[in-house]
C-alpha cells in the first residue's frame, strides 16, 4: 500500500518484467558512465577545467601585453590580435566586452588563457555553440584547435549586469 | 473514480502472487522510453563531434 | 462525515479527525499548517506565473515585450517565486501531511511550526521586496561577485531556517510516531518517501547556509568577496539537492495519486523503497554537474561526481518509471480493463484532473525531463549545452511539467480532503491540466532545441543589436522560440485557471465534509 502500511512480508525480490527492466537499467546507466572516460582518451573534446590562480590586475596585464606584441589592426573599437601558432593567447572578459578580438589559423593549437576582471562571465562561441565558464581569480586555460574557418562571435551567455545582452565579441579564422 | 470505501477494501486484500502481475503495457511504455533515451543521447555525442577541439 | 470516536492513533480528545475517504486521521493542528503553507505556496505561484508570462512573451523574438531591465528583474522574481517559494512551501505541507496523517500521529510541536512558518512567510517577502524594487537583479543563484542588497540574502536565509525548522518538526513527528507505536512494522511508502525527502533537505540546506550566510555578511561589508568557484560549488549544493527533494516529493505524490485515483498500490516494495533509498545516498556532489565546463575543478572530478561512476540516482529514477505506471496497469487489469496493449491507459480516469496530472507529469519528466537532463549532465557533452536554452528547456520538464504538475493534480484531493471544499467549474478543472501540460511540453521542446543553436539562456537580445560585434540566429531559433512563446501562453492560461479554481474552492468551494470529488 502507499498510504497504509505494507505487508509484514515486504522484503522481496522483484520477479518478471520489473526484474528484466532493472537489469536493463543498470546496464543503460554503466553506459551512460563508461562513455565519458572513454571520450576523455579517444574524444576531441574535453573540459578538464585547466586553471591557474590570478587576480584581475595581474590578468589584465598580461592581456595588454599580448595585445602590444601581437595586434594587426582593429576591428570596430577592439583591437585584433593575430598570434603565432602553438602560442599562449589571452581573452578578457569584462563587463560588457570580449578583449581583444582574436585572428586564429585552422587547424592550429592555441592555449586560450580566458579570465574575467569583475564578476562571472559565459563565454559562448557562435554559431559554434561551444560554452565554458569563465571567473575572476580563474586563469581558464582551453588548449583549442579551430576545425572550420569563417568569422565566429563570442556571446557571454552568464548574466553579468544590465548590458550582459551586449557583450560579445569575436574570433576570426583563417586558412 | 474514487470511491469512499476504495481504501479500505485495498487494505483488506491481500496480495496476490507478484508472479500473477501482468504489465505488457507498462513494458512497451518503458522501451519507448529507452529507445527515445539512445537516440537522443548518441544524437548529443555526435553533434559533439563537429565542434572544435577543445581539451 | 466526521465520525465521533476517537480517531486511531496518539491523538488527545478534539484534536484530531477521521478522514473519510482514506479512513485515517488528520490531526488538526497539522491540518492548519497544511493549509497556511499550501496557500503561500499558490500566492508564490500566481507571483510566478505573472512572471513566466512576461518571459515568455520577451523571449519570443517577434514580441519582445519587456524592457532589459525589468526582463532580467522578473527572471529573477520568477526563477525564486516557482523554484523555491512555490515549490517548499507546498513540499512543507506535504511533509505535515505525510508526517501525521500517515503514520496516524499528532503534529509534534505547534510552536514549532508557527515559528518555521513565520519564518519562511516573513523571508519570502522580504526577498520579493527586495527584488520589485530592483536593487537585486542578480538571478536566483546570485553568483557572487555579482552583489545584491542585504535583504536579499537575507530573506532567502530566514526562509531557509523556517523550512528547515519545518523539516525538523516532521522528525519529530516520526519521532513521537515509533515512540507512541501508532504504526507497527514499516512506514507507509509515500511516508518512506516524504522522509527520504526531508533527510536530502537537511544536507540542502546546510549547503545554502555555507554558501549564503557568508554572502550576506559580504553584501553588509563584514566580509570579503567569496570565492567565485566555492560560491558555485555551494550554491549548487542546495541548487541541485533541492531537485532531488522535489523527484522525491513528485515520485511519492505519484504513489499517492495512483492510490487516490485507480487505486493502484506498488508492486514490489523493496524495489519502491530501495529507490528512494538510492536518492538519498547517490546525489551527494550533485552539484558536480552544474560545473562541467567551470575552471578549477578536474575532468576526473567531474566525472566521477556527476555520476559516481554507475548514476544510481538515474537509476531510481528509471526504476520508479516503470514501477508506477506498472501499478496502473495492474489495478485496471484487475478491474477488468484488459483490453490489449494499452486498454487499461484508455480506460484510465482521464477526466479526473488528479489522475490526468499525475499520468502527465510521469510522461513529461520521463519522456523529456529525464532524457535531457542526464544528456545534458555528460561531462563532455555539457560543452554544447551549459547556459544555452537548452538548460531551461530541461528543468520546465523536471520541475514545471513533473513536480509542479504533480502537486496541482495532489491539489485536487487536498482542497477536497484537508479544506474540505469542492472545486467548481468541473469542466475547466478537467480542462486544465491538458492546457498546463500540453503548454510546457511546448516551452520545453522550443527551449530546447532553440538553445541547441545556441541560443543563450538569461538573456534579452537574441540579435544584439547595438553590441560591437552582432550576428542573430538561424532562423530555424526563431522558429523554437516561437514554438516557446506560444507553449507559454498556454501554459500561463492552464496556470493562472488553477490558480483561479483553487482559490475560489478554498474560500468559497461548497462545504463536502472531506470527501473525495469522484464524478469528474
Ligand atoms: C506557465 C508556466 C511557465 C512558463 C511559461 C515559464 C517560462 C519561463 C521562461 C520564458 C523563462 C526564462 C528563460 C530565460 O530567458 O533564460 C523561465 C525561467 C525559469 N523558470 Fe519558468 N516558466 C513557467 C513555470 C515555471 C515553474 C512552475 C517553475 C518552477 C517550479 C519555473 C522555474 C523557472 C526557473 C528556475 C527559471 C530560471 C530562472 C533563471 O534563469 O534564473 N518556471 N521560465
Ligand atoms: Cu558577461
Ligand atoms: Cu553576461
Amino acid at each position: 500500500m502507499s498510504i497504509h502500511q505494507p505487508p509484514d512480508d515486504w522484503f522481496q525480490a522483484p520477479h518478471g518484467p520489473e526484474r528484466v527492466w532493472i537489469g536493463l537499467a543498470l546496464a543503460w546507466c554503466l553506459i551512460l558512465f563508461l562513455m565519458m572516460p572513454y571520450w576523455h582518451f579517444r574524444g576531441k573534446q574535453n573540459s578538464t577545467g585547466e586553471a591557474y590562480r590570478t587576480t584581475p590586475a595581474e590578468f589584465a596585464e598580461r592581456v595588454n601585453r599580448f595585445i602590444d606584441a601581437n595586434k594587426v589592426g582593429e576591428e570596430n573599437g577592439v583591437p585584433l590580435v593575430e598570434p603565432a601558432p602553438g602560442s599562449d593567447i589571452y581573452l578578457a572578459a569584462q563587463m560588457w566586452r570580449w578583449y581583444p578580438a582574436l585572428k586564429l589559423k585552422k587547424d592550429q593549437t592555441y592555449r586560450l588563457h580566458v579570465s574575467s576582471l569583475d564578476v562571472q562571465h559565459g563565454f559562448s562561441l557562435q554559431p559554434m555553440n561551444m560554452n565554458f565558464q569563465i571567473l575572476p581569480g580563474y586563469d581558464h586555460v582551453l588548449t583549442v584547435t579551430p576545425t572550420q574557418s569563417g568569422d565566429y562571435l563570442i556571446i557571454c551567455n552568464e548574466f553579468c549586469g544590465i548590458n550582459h545582452h551586449l557583450m560579445t565579441g569575436r574570433i576570426r579564422v583563417e586558412g | 473514480m474514487s470511491d469512499p470505501k476504495l481504501v479500505d477494501r485495498l487494505e483488506r486484500e491481500r496480495d496476490t502472487e507478484p508472479g500473477d502481475h501482468k504489465m505488457p503495457g507498462t513494458v512497451v511504455l518503458t522501451a519507448l522510453l529507452l529507445l527515445c533515451f539512445v537516440v537522443y543521447y548518441f544524437a548529443n555525442w555526435k553533434a559533439l563531434a563537429d565542434v572544435w577541439h577543445v581539451r | 462525515m466526521t465520525s465521533l470516536a476517537l480517531p486511531v492513533g496518539n491523538f488527545r480528545t478534539g484534536e484530531a479527525r477521521t478522514c473519510d475517504t482514506t479512513g485515517l486521521p488528520v490531526c488538526l493542528h497539522a491540518q492548519r499548517f497544511i493549509k497556511l503553507n499550501a496557500v503561500c505556496a499558490v500566492v508564490a505561484l500566481l507571483v510566478g506565473a505573472i512572471g513566466a508570462i512576461l518571459l515568455g512573451l520577451t523571449r519570443w523574438p517577434a514580441v519582445h515585450l519587456l524592457p532589459a531591465d525589468w526582463y532580467y528583474r522578473v527572471l529573477t522574481l520568477h526563477g525564486i517565486n516557482m523554484l523555491i517559494f512555490w515549490i517548499i512551501f507546498l513540499e512543507i505541507a506535504i511533509l505535515y501531511f505525510a508526517g501525521t496523517t500517515l503514520l496516524k500521529t499528532r503534529l509534534a510541536s505547534t510552536k514549532l511550526a508557527w515559528t518555521s512558518f513565520l519564518l519562511m512567510a516573513v523571508g519570502a517577502v522580504l526577498t520579493n521586496i527586495t527584488i520589485l524594487q530592483g536593487t537585486a537583479d542578480v538571478m536566483m543563484t546570485s553568483y557572487a561577485p555579482l552583489q545584491a542588497h542585504s535583504n536579499f540574502y537575507l530573506g532567502m536565509i530566514l526562509f531557509a531556517v523556517g523550512a528547515l525548522l519545518g523539516v525538523g518538526n516532521f522528525f519529530a513527528c516520526v519521532w513521537i510516531a515509533r515512540r507512541d507505536k501508532t504504526y507497527q512494522g514499516s512506514m507507509p511508502l509515500v511516508a518512506f518517501g516524504a522522509l527520504a525527502a526531508a533527510i536530502i533537505a537537511v544536507v540542502a540546506i546546510l549547503h545554502g547556509a555555507i554558501a549564503l550566510v557568508p554572502t550576506w555578511l559580504w553584501s553588509l561589508g563584514l566580509m570579503d568577496a567569496p570565492d567565485a568557484g566555492w560560491y558555485r560549488l555551494l550554491w549548487w549544493g542546495i541548487g541541485h539537492q533541492s531537485q532531488q527533494i522535489n523527484v522525491c516529493a513528485m515520485v511519492s505524490t505519484w504513489y499517492l495519486l495512483a492510490t487516490l485515483t485507480v487505486g493502484a498500490k506498488p508492486l514490489n516494495q523493496l524495489v519502491c523503497r530501495s529507490a528512494f533509498v538510492l536518492y538519498v545516498l547517490f546525489i551527494n556532489i550533485a552539484s558536480a554537474h552544474h560545473l562541467l565546463v567551470d575552471p578549477g575543478v578536474s575532468a576526473g572530478w567531474k566525472i566521477w561526481n556527476t555520476s559516481y561512476a554507475m548514476y544510481l540516482a538515474v537509476l531510481a529514477s528509471m526504476i520508479h518509471g516503470f514501477t508506477v505506471p506498472a501499478a496502473v496497469e495492474v489495478a485496471q487489469r484487475k478491474k477488468g480493463h484488459d483490453r490489449g496493449l494499452f486498454g487499461w491507459l484508455v480506460k484510465a480516469p482521464w477526466a479526473n484532473p488528479g489522475f490526468s496530472a499525475f499520468f502527465l507529469s510521469l510522461i513529461i519528466f520521463g519522456f523529456i525531463g529525464g532524457i535531457t537532463g542526464v544528456t545534458l549532465g555528460t561531462q563532455q557533452i555539457n560543452i554544447i549545452a551549459h547556459n544555452t536554452l537548452r538548460i531551461p528547456g530541461h528543468f520546465h520538464a523536471t520541475v514545471v511539467g513533473g513536480t509542479s504538475l504533480a502537486f496541482m493534480g495532489l491539489c485536487y484531493y487536498v482542497v477536497p480532503l484537508i479544506f474540505r471544499r469542492e472545486y467548481a467549474a468541473r469542466a475547466l478543472c478537467r480542462l486544465q491540466p491538458y492546457l498546463f501540460g500540453i503548454g510546457i511540453v511546448l516551452v520545453s521542446i522550443g527551449m530546447s532545441f532553440a538553445g541547441s543553436y545556441g541560443v543563450p539562456r538569461r538573456h534579452w537580445d537574441v540579435e544584439f543589436s547595438g553590441a560591437p560585434f552582432a550576428k542573430g540566429f538561424d532562423s530555424g531559433a526563431h522558429v523554437m522560440l516561437g514554438l516557446m512563446g506560444i507553449g507559454a501562453v498556454l501554459a500561463f492560461v492552464g496556470l493562472l485557471t488553477f490558480i483561479l479554481l483553487t482559490v475560489h474552492a478554498v474560500f468559497l468551494g461548497k462545504r463536502n465534509e472531506g470527501r473525495a470529488m469522484t464524478a469528474w
